[in-house]
């Protein structure tokens, strides 16, 4: 019999992400947002810095969608219904404040 | 030792036939579909996407109303605090980190574990209120409220829906983080649990929007 998995998972159940993927992902969220802020703040070019910070927020919607709410292990339909919503609206967004 | 049939009929061969290619087909997708789980209720998942789409609405109508009354949206974004938006962010953010530590260990059983986690992500989403409250009464005692223009119209309105999903994840939050104590989830499904953490990390999903919306551009 093989070694089992601390996390007792059988094949029917998905796989959640390790404490070191958590925190990773926290940080990148954390380092996007003070990314966007620094943007807004010392940004004159709004062409520039609207698609930027827009672009943090698909960043930061695909690591909660994928990572903290386990998308990533979920049926593909599911995970790019979450997807296309992070990446679709800051587009449309952009869209609206530079044409 | 048995011996094979001399003779085998088009009608079993054809059956034969079906089989392989039945199993050849069906192989790869049951791995497929069993590796693969959505996580929470699928119910909780159409209320997600419910909320989601009526959000969309409110951000897609800040940023119309935005580009016909340019001058007012900039007047109204400087009289917020970006520290405050700033500060927000990290909370919930922070939060949402401790509910997915929380459901990694729901699923080691981890019961005790689980509820501490859980507390420490309702007492950092406490930042998020009271630094909303104060920005609120800060406003308020500028002589600021929803009537004042569009700017402030949407921005108490938006703002404020959110401040109510913050709220009912809490409540939600709270009811997990018992259940837990007590040791209630033991040998349960994780279903529950799952849909309780997807709805907190979802109200964390709309402030990210939000934030830079209101706050940054």
């Amino acid at each position: 019999m093989g070694k089992q998995s601390p996390l007792n998972l059988n094949k029917t159940e998905y796989r959640v992400h390790t404490k070191k993927q958590l925190l990773f992902s926290w940080l990148l969220l954390l380092l996007c947002t003070l990314i966007s802020v620094v943007i807004g703040e010392f940004s004159f070019d709004k062409n520039l810095m609207i698609p930027a910070a827009l672009f943090m927020v698909f960043l930061k919607g695909q690591q909660i969608s994928d990572i903290f709410m386990e998308l990533k292990n979920a049926p593909k339909n599911w995970r790019f219904l979450l997807l296309y919503y992070v990446f679709i609206l800051p587009a449309v967004i952009a869209a609206i404040y530079l044409f | 030792m048995q011996t094979q049939p001399s003779f085998i009929s088009p009608e079993a061969l054809k059956e034969e036939v079906i089989v392989i290619k039945d199993s050849a087909q069906t192989k790869p997708l049951l791995k497929k579909f069993k590796d693969k789980k959505l996580p929470g209720d699928l119910a909780m998942w159409f209320f997600i996407l419910a909320e989601l789409t009526a959000f969309a609405a409110f951000f897609i109508g800040f940023a119309v109303a935005e580009q016909l009354n340019v001058d007012m949206f900039i007047t109204g974004k400087a009289k917020l605090h970006p520290i405050a938006g700033l500060i927000n962010t990290v909370a919930l953010i922070t939060s949402s980190l401790f509910v997915a530590l929380a459901l990694r260990a729901f699923h080691l059983k981890k019961q005790r574990e689980v509820a501490w986690l859980l507390i420490i992500a309702q007492l950092i989403a406490v930042i998020y209120l009271v630094v909303k409250v104060w920005e609120y009464q800060f406003l308020f005692a500028a002589g600021i409220d929803i009537e004042t223009n569009t700017f402030f119209t949407l921005y108490f309105l938006i703002t404020a829906f959110h401040f109510m999903h913050v709220l009912l994840g809490m409540v939600i939050l709270m009811l997990m983080t018992i259940k837990a104590y007590k040791g209630r989830y033991l040998n349960k499904s994780a279903s529950g649990f799952e849909s309780g953490a997807c709805y907190w990390h979802m109200v964390d999903l709309l402030w990210i929007i939000l934030f830079p919306l209101i706050y940054v551009i």
